[in-house]
């Protein structure tokens, strides 16, 4: 496909971006038995973009023949060229950000699973829940896979594919506790095709395991107090606050619309030891759950230090926002299918490690909680946050103790990174995670478990 | 099950499907696939166009406009079931639409629930305007930034977007049921602060989609109310002190908590059996003033629909009626799981207004909160909330008195339904369910000290 967008490249006229990109996903799930879903879905098409005087100018057409291609260059051209709508704010030419080229293909080499095969990781895991924990109200088993595709040239010179899988198996238990119905979900899996994630079921047998067992004792647990606590925030909740309390107002357009991190630049806003980075490739360790290695606009993707040992240091930029910003383009416009324009979007996000233990964590909280599994987070420009909390145990005298019954986290971010007084040596990543701003993107995050203080609610 | 035809397998020629108009493309994936095997199907098909000004302040950011077709097909095969969806109406699309279909049926686990539906057809309908007025639109955003310029200094906005979307959806299924239906309708959102120095509000959001241009788009929603609640919030503080006290839910905010509620009686938590409404048909659940209306049909809904996504005519249902529960929210799969009738397909809800001014609702609070936006976990199964109350303002004595920073809410919406203190008159339609101020109590409300 990339030689044929190559082909289209001699009618731009002006800076322009040419995109083909397919999605597909499929979603396998089943409760108690039951197949609720077994669908598959594919989305084909191209968009072109092009900017005049200040004003980004999209269209995007299902398909992607030449008609088709000629037609969304000059939809879009036309779009940008709409009378009256005025200059945009900034007209001048978007900058050199370097043209991004390769390829990028992280397609399984193991043989393909046959949509029998899924479906029997589906009935494993189903039957295994229900013959093991009979108790149970009610569980469900889904298999999630989701694979990016794209062809991208630019007037800039960029030319690049890539294809990027990502493949989750979700589980949800619910069990009858004393006073209602108490439930818990993970999702297992991450980066890659579910031939690269779901080839050891033992494995996943386990982690089903270690669930319900955190699910029985959630049954038995204890609500919350509510009030400012010393806690303990696993490697997913971490990732949790990287990505929503941090991450998206460093994110240069919410920078723009006037973000509380923009009063802040170079400014500490987090205690030393906090390392805050959104990763490009498959960052440090070669885990992330994602990989984004040129941008949809063509910029070759580059590590962003949000946070450097405590001090504000960088923002998340697309073409437009570094012209805006007087800034350096870094990679991070992203599109989620191929009828959306790249925005300003995160891609590994996660606190760096440091060199604490976990133990030494517990051991230094003689009243909090030990936070580990949020299914939701969300934020807004003042860095102020609210996560729910699915799992989590209390810490009593230094030792952990009864676990807590689903609840909430709240507070400002960069108030709360001051209280970092612990950051651990060992980097976990989610095992998915979308992001929803006006798109939804797929995106990771991570990070170690740190200790801090955070407002919990209760009854 | 209708009959199984059979037979040699038919391939599909590139000039039959790519003329076809919607009802001849679905009729024709339906033989295909019941010559290749399938005992019944179902077909979606739907083509969409989309027109979009993006704007911020002041100046436009993008102009956007997007087509697509997509199809969805469903085959059913000796009690399995398995469905694909693709876009585009190539030969080779439909090819792989049709044989992914085939092969998830195949390999799926038989369900006596799996079938199709057998349902009336009715004409086709069509609501709204068949394309954007674009000059209109243009000039309604121009006069929301010079607007926004002279009357809203503080306001910062990017990423506005007045938007038209042209959809034409086309239903059938092997029992011969066949739906059309297009909707075109425009839409306006919103994400904004107030900023003032480094003062800044926390973000807020407004939208509404009307089958008509907007003439002024600050009054889509409840825009021009946030608009003003925004710049009055620079400076919040937290309560002053844990109490249990009174919420009033904004519209816009009782949005969500209509979802929790409409998520315990829906289907698949009767079957889940987490809900704890389950077996509670007929009791009275919440406060004689609340009801809870499903109106797809309302010819005041850009959002609604007159079909559901088995083809099933939708049709009006009372959910809950002066506190009662009357009905379960019940679509055509469940309604065969669970040996219900079915009762709804699609919701688009209204809660009746009361017979309460705002004003006299906020004046008879002793101490609460005017709840705007609630940033909350997922409920638990029990329907136990926690979360932060969001451009909000705490309210004593009668009146409102300061925006809120910090401050948690936490209770039980089996709990707030019965502790309705008042409903009120006025009521917003946001172009896919229509609300009221709904005042309640015996909520905890407590900051970080």
């Amino acid at each position: 496909m990339l030689d044929t967008l190559r082909r289209h490249a001699a009618r731009f006229a002006g800076y322009t971006e040419l995109r083909w990109q397919t999605n597909r996903g499929q979603r396998i799930g089943m409760r108690r038995g039951t197949l609720l879903t077994n669908a598959s879905g594919q989305s084909t098409g191209v968009s072109a973009r092009c900017w005049r005087d200040g004003v980004f100018g999209f269209a995007a057409r299902h398909g992607g023949d030449d008609a088709t291609i000629a037609r969304v260059l000059a939809d879009a051209a036309d779009n940008a060229d709409l009378k009256g709508t005025g200059a945009g704010r900034t007209g001048g030419p978007l900058p050199d950000a370097g043209a991004g080229t390769g390829a990028y293909d992280y397609r399984t080499a193991r043989p393909a699973l046959s949509p029998a095969e899924r479906i029997d990781i589906v009935r494993r895991l189903d039957a295994y829940v229900a013959e093991r924990y009979p108790g149970l109200v009610n569980f469900d088993v889904a298999l999630n896979t989701l694979s990016m595709e794209k062809a991208l040239v630019t007037s800039a010179g960029a030319a690049t594919y890539s294809y990027v899988p990502r493949a989750n198996v979700s589980v949800n238990l619910a069990i009858q506790a004393n006073d209602s119905v108490v439930e818990l979900y993970e999702v297992f899996g991450g980066f890659g095709d579910p031939e690269d994630q779901l080839s050891d079921l033992e494995a996943t047998f386990v982690k089903i395991d270690a669930l319900y067992e955190a699910l029985r004792r959630k049954a038995e647990g204890t609500y919350t107090e509510a009030g400012l606590h010393d806690v303990i925030l696993d490697p997913t909740v971490t990732g949790m606050l990287a990505h929503e309390a941090i991450g998206h107002t460093c994110e240069a357009d919410c920078v723009l619309a006037g973000s509380i991190a923009g009063d802040h630049l170079g400014e500490r806003v987090a205690a030393e030891k906090v390392t805050l980075i959104d990763y490009a490739g498959r960052g440090p360790d070669g885990k992330a759950t994602i990989a984004i290695h040129v941008d949809d606009e063509g910029t070759p993707c580059r590590d962003v230090t949000i946070i450097e040992n405590g001090v504000l240091k960088g923002f998340l930029h697309s073409k437009e926002t570094a012209l805006r910003m007087d800034a350096a383009p870094t990679g991070n416009a992203r599109a989620y299918t191929f009828s959306d324009e790249p925005l300003v979007r995160m891609r590994n996000t996660a606190i760096a490690p440091g060199t604490d233990r976990l133990d030494d964590m517990i051991a230094a909280i003689d009243r909090g909680y030990y936070l580990m599994r949020s299914p939701n987070g969300q934020a807004d420009a003042t860095g102020e946050f609210t996560f729910g909390i699915s799992l989590g145990y209390e810490i009593r005298n230094g030792k952990l103790g009864r676990a807590i019954r689903d609840t909430t986290m709240s507070g400002v971010a960069f108030d709360m990174l001051k209280t970092v007084t612990h950051v651990g040596s060992e980097i976990g990543w989610s095992a998915g995670g979308m992001c929803g701003k006006k798109q939804w993107i797929p995106v990771g995050s991570g990070g170690p478990p740190i200790k801090c203080k955070i407002t919990v609610a209760g009854r | 099950m209708t009959a199984t035809a059979t037979g040699v397998a038919p391939g599909i020629g590139t000039g039959t499907l790519a003329g076809a108009d919607a009802p001849a493309l679905c009729a024709e994936l339906i033989a295909l696939a019941r010559a290749r095997g399938a005992d019944a199907a179902e077909v979606t098909h739907g083509s969409g166009e989309r027109f979009e000004i993006e704007f911020e302040n002041e100046a436009v950011m993008q102009v956007r406009s997007v087509a697509d077709e997509t199809t969805a097909l469903t085959v059913f095969r000796d009690g399995k079931r398995g469905s694909a969806t693709i876009n585009g109406r190539s030969a080779q699309a439909i090819e792989a639409a049709l044989a992914d279909a085939l092969t998830a049926a195949d390999a799926g686990v038989a369900d006596p629930a799996n079938d199709v539906a057998d349902a009336p057809s009715e004409p086709a309908t069509a609501h709204g305007p068949a394309a954007p007025d674009r000059p209109a639109m243009r000039d309604a955003v121009r006069a929301c930034m010079a607007e926004l310029e002279t009357r809203h200094p503080k306001i910062r906005t990017r990423g506005s977007g007045y938007v038209f979307d042209l959809g034409e959806t086309c239903f059938a299924n092997s029992r011969g049921v066949i739906q059309r239906e297009r909707r075109g309708a425009y839409s306006f959102g919103m994400v904004f602060i107030a900023k003032d120095g480094t003062d800044t509000t926390s973000a807020n959001w407004s939208g509404a989609a009307s089958f008509a241009p907007f003439d002024a788009l600050l009054d889509a929603g409840v825009t021009r109310r946030l608009l003003d609640e925004t710049e009055r919030s620079l400076h919040p503080h937290p309560i002053p002190e844990k109490f249990v006290g009174d919420v009033i839910i904004t519209p816009e905010c009782l949005t969500g908590f209509v979802g929790m509620l409409a998520g315990a009686l829906g289907g698949h938590a009767l079957m889940a059996g987490t809900t704890p409404y389950k077996d509670r048909k007929g009791e009275a659940i919440a406060d004689a003033r609340f009801s809870l209306l499903n109106r797809p049909r309302a010819p005041e809904f850009p959002g609604g629909a007159t079909f559901d996504a088995n083809g099933v005519p939708t049709r009006d249902l009372d959910v809950v009626r002066d506190g009662v529960l009357a009905d379960y929210l019940i679509d055509f799969y469940i309604s065969r799981k669970l040996g219900m009738a079915q009762t709804a397909g699609r919701t688009n809800f209204i809660v009746p207004s009361g017979d309460s001014a705002l004003d006299d609702i906020v004046a008879s609070t002793r101490r609460g909160v005017l709840l705007c936006r609630f940033s909350g976990g997922v409920p638990s199964a029990n329907l136990d909330f926690t979360g932060v109350a969001k451009n909000s303002f705490y309210i004593e004595d009668g009146t409102i008195r300061h925006p809120l920073v910090e401050t948690m809410l936490s209770g039980n919406l089996q709990d707030l339904l019965k502790q309705i203190r008042g409903i009120s008159r006025e009521s917003v339609n946001f172009g896919g369910g229509r609300f009221p101020y709904l005042a309640a109590g015996g909520v905890t409300i407590s900051s970080k000290a």
